[in-house]
C-alpha cells in the first residue's frame, strides 16, 4: 500500500523534485509569518485572495482533471454563502450557529450539485452542454436572489434583501473563539493548505487516475469496466463543495454577499483563474488564482475600469497563445532548464 | 361561450410571441453551433451590439427597419473579424472555443460600459396596438412573429438551395472530405460564423424596443438562447430551432403566466433539464432519426 506521503508526490502536478518541495515548504513558511508584517488590513486583503484558492483548486479538478467544464461554479459559491447566512444568522447568539452553517451549506451545495449532476451525466450529455446549463442555473439563482428584496423574502429572522444583498452574517466560531482579522486570515492559510495537499493525494491516487483516465477517453475507461457517470458526479459534487467552502469563507471574511457574487462576472473569474494558471495542474491554478486577484483588487482598487476587460483580454491571450496556462507552461520551460532530472517514481 | 375564442387566442399569440423570442434569441447561436460546432458564449454581446447599433443609428435619424438591416451587417462584418483573428484557431476545441468565447464577451460588455456610459435611450417600440375580446394584442409582437416566419424559410433557402448552403452542410458533414473536393472550407467557417454573427445582431436589434439598452442586456438573452440550443440539439439547425422554441414555449407560457416571469424562466431550465435526460442530443436529432426511419420504411 503506498503511503500517502508517496502519493503526494506522484506525477498527477507540476513540482516534483527536492528544490520544488524547498520552495514550497519556504512559501508556506512566508504566508504564515506575512500576518507578522503586516497590517491587519493588509493581512485581510491576503486573506481574501486566500479565500478563493478552494473555488479555483474546484475548477482545476472538474475541467483540468476531469474534463468536465463549468461555467456555474459560482452559484455553489453562493449557495453555501446565503445557507451560511440564513441558518447561522437565525441562530445568532447560539455559539454552535456558525458550525451549523457551514454544515447546512456545504450539505446544500452537495444536494443541488447532485441533483443537477445526476441529469447531466446519466444523460450523457455532449460536452458542451454541461457548461452551458451550469451557466444558465448561475443565472436563474443570480434571477431570483435579486427579487428578493422587501420583508416577506426572509428566512427566520434573516433577510434575503435582494440586489442589496445579505448583511450582517456572523463571523466563523468554534467554540467561543471567533475567526476575525489575523486569526481569520490563518483560518483560510490552513483550509488552502489543506485543500491543496488533499487534493494533490486525491489526484495521484486510483480514484484520481480513473478521474484522469475518463478526461483522456470516456469511452476506453467504461469499457475497463468503470462507472464513469458516478465517478464524473462524485468529482462534480466535491467540486461544488469546494466552491462552497469559498462562498462560507467569504461571507465570514465580509459578513455581507450580494446576488451578484452569483453573477456573469464572477462566473468568469474561476475559469479565468484556471485557464491563465493552467487547468492541468492544481499548484497552478493555486498561484493563478493568488496572483489574478491580487491583479484584480489592485486595478480596481485604483479605481481602473478597465479592471475586467483586461481579465477577459488576458482570458482570450492565453487560450490562444497559452493553450494550457501561462504558469504551466512557465513551470516547464524552467523545468526543462533545471539540470537536474525527478527521483524514480514509486 | 363567447370569451372562449378570445382567450384561446390570446394563448395562441402568448405562445407565438413566447417562441418567437426564444427563436430570435438562439438563430445566431444555434447556427454558428450547428454548422461549426462553436458554442460562441459572446453571442448575447452580439445581440447588444446589434441593439446599440440600431439604436445608435435610429436615434441619428433613419427609420428603424434600415437601422435594424445595418446591425445585421455591422454585427456580420464584426463576426468575420472575430472569426478570422481568433475563433479559427479553435476548431475541433469545443471547450477551448466556450473559453475564448467568453473572454470575448468580457472584453465587448466591459468596453461598450466604458465607451458609451450605462445607460442608452430606449427606442420606442414600433406599430401600435389592438384588441380583441378583452384581449389587447401588440402589432410589433405579431410583425416580430412574422419576421421569424420568414427567416425560417429564408435560412431554408439559403441552406438548401445555394451554392453556399451546399458547401456549408458538406463542410458540416466531413470538413476534410470537402476540403478534398474543393470546398474552401476555410472561407465557408468564416461567411457562417458572420452569418450567425449577423443573426445575432440582427435579433438584437429587433429585439431592441422591447429592452433596456445597456451594456450588459445581452446577458438577458444568454439564459432563453442556451436552453433552446440545448433542446434542439445541433443535427438539424432549423429544425431544432423551430421545435425547441416552440416547445420551451408551451412550457414556459402558461407556467409563466399563473405563476409570474421568474417561474416561468425556472420552468424553462427544469424543462430542459428533463428534455436532455429523455433525448441527450435534442429535439433535432430525433427528428431526423424519425425521418430517417420513416424514409427507409419508404423504401422497402
Amino acid at each position: 500500500m503506498r503511503s500517502a506521503l508517496q502519493l503526494l508526490a506522484g506525477d498527477a502536478d507540476i513540482g516534483r523534485t527536492r528544490l520544488f518541495w524547498i520552495g514550497l515548504a519556504i512559501a508556506i513558511v512566508l504566508f504564515f509569518l506575512y500576518p507578522t508584517q503586516a497590517s491587519a488590513f493588509r493581512a485581510s486583503n491576503v486573506a481574501f485572495y486566500l479565500l478563493n484558492v478552494p473555488l479555483g483548486l474546484g475548477m482545476a479538478l472538474l475541467w483540468g482533471y476531469c474534463g468536465v467544464l463549468s461555467f456555474g461554479h459560482v452559484a455553489y459559491f453562493g449557495i453555501a454563502g446565503y445557507l451560511y447566512g440564513i441558518i447561522a444568522g437565525n441562530m445568532s447568539g447560539n455559539s454552535l450557529g456558525p458550525i451549523a452553517g457551514v454544515l447546512g451549506g456545504l450539505a446544500g451545495c452537495a444536494l443541488v450539485a447532485a441533483i443537477f449532476g445526476y441529469f447531466v451525466f446519466y444523460a450523457r450529455v455532449q460536452k458542451w452542454i454541461i457548461p452551458i446549463l451550469t451557466l444558465v442555473l448561475t443565472l436563474l439563482l443570480e434571477t431570483f436572489l435579486g427579487q428578493t428584496a422587501g420583508y416577506q423574502w426572509r428566512v427566520g429572522s434573516v433577510l434575503l434583501g435582494g440586489y442589496n444583498g445579505m448583511t450582517g452574517i456572523p463571523w466563523f466560531q468554534l467554540g467561543g473563539f471567533v475567526f476575525e482579522g489575523y486569526s481569520f486570515y490563518y483560518l483560510c492559510l490552513v483550509l488552502v493548505v489543506g485543500c491543496y495537499f488533499g487534493l494533490r493525494i486525491l489526484v495521484n491516487s486510483r480514484f484520481g487516475q480513473v478521474t484522469i483516465a475518463i478526461r483522456e477517453d470516456e469511452l476506453r475507461t467504461e469499457l475497463l469496466g468503470y462507472d464513469i457517470r458516478a465517478r464524473q458526479l462524485a468529482i462534480f459534487v466535491l467540486s461544488a463543495m469546494l466552491a462552497g467552502l469559498s462562498g462560507l469563507l467569504y461571507v465570514q471574511w465580509g459578513n455581507y454577499i450580494t446576488p451578484s457574487q452569483v453573477g456573469l462576472l464572477q462566473a468568469a473569474l474561476p475559469v479565468v483563474w484556471t485557464a491563465v494558471g493552467g487547468r492541468t495542474s492544481l499548484l497552478a491554478v493555486v498561484i493563478s488564482t493568488l496572483i489574478l486577484n491580487w491583479l484584480t483588487y489592485t486595478l480596481s482598487s485604483q479605481g481602473n475600469q478597465y479592471a475586467m476587460v483586461i481579465i477577459g483580454a488576458l482570458l482570450v491571450v492565453t487560450m490562444m497563445f497559452f493553450p494550457r496556462g501561462i504558469v504551466v507552461m512557465l513551470a516547464e520551460a524552467i523545468g526543462r532548464r533545471m539540470p537536474q532530472r525527478a527521483p524514480a517514481k514509486s | 361561450m363567447t370569451e372562449t375564442l378570445p382567450l384561446a387566442l390570446s394563448l395562441l399569440y402568448q405562445l407565438g410571441a413566447t417562441a418567437a423570442f426564444l427563436f430570435l434569441a438562439a438563430v445566431g447561436l444555434i447556427i454558428i453551433l450547428g454548422m461549426m460546432n462553436i458554442i460562441n458564449l459572446a453571442h448575447g454581446e452580439l445581440m447588444m451590439m446589434g441593439a446599440y447599433v440600431a439604436t445608435i443609428t435610429h436615434h441619428a435619424g433613419l427609420p428603424f427597419p434600415v437601422s435594424v438591416v445595418l446591425s445585421f451587417f455591422f454585427v456580420a462584418a464584426f463576426g468575420a473579424v472575430l472569426e478570422l483573428l481568433i475563433v479559427r484557431r479553435f476548431y475541433g476545441q469545443e471547450l477551448g472555443a466556450l473559453v475564448v468565447t467568453w473572454g470575448i464577451s468580457l472584453v465587448l460588455g466591459q468596453g461598450t460600459l466604458l465607451f458609451f456610459g450605462p445607460f442608452m435611450p430606449s427606442i420606442k417600440i414600433p406599430g401600435g396596438s389592438f384588441s380583441y375580446g378583452v384581449f389587447s394584442y401588440s402589432e410589433y409582437s405579431l410583425i416580430l412573429m412574422l419576421v421569424c416566419f420568414l427567416l425560417v424559410v429564408g435560412l431554408w433557402i439559403i441552406y438548401s438551395r445555394t451554392t453556399y448552403g451546399l458547401q456549408a452542410r458538406a463542410t458540416m458533414q466531413n470538413a476534410e472530405m470537402a476540403k478534398s473536393l474543393g470546398v474552401p472550407t476555410g472561407r465557408v467557417y468564416t461567411l457562417t460564423f458572420s452569418f450567425g454573427a449577423g443573426l445575432a445582431g440582427l435579433s438584437g436589434a429587433l429585439l431592441a424596443p422591447t429592452a433596456t439598452i445597456a451594456p450588459f442586456m445581452g446577458q438577458q438573452f444568454v439564459a432563453p438562447a442556451f436552453i433552446t440550443v440545448v433542446v434542439g440539439g445541433a443535427t438539424s439547425v432549423i429544425g431544432g430551432a423551430v421545435g425547441s422554441s416552440v416547445l420551451l414555449a408551451a412550457v414556459k407560457t402558461p407556467i409563466g403566466m399563473a405563476l409570474g416571469a421568474f417561474s416561468g424562466s425556472v420552468a424553462l431550465l427544469v424543462a430542459a433539464l428533463i428534455i436532455i435526460r429523455i433525448m441527450p442530443n435534442g429535439i433535432s436529432a430525433q427528428l431526423q432519426n424519425y425521418l430517417d426511419r420513416r424514409s427507409q420504411g419508404r423504401q422497402r
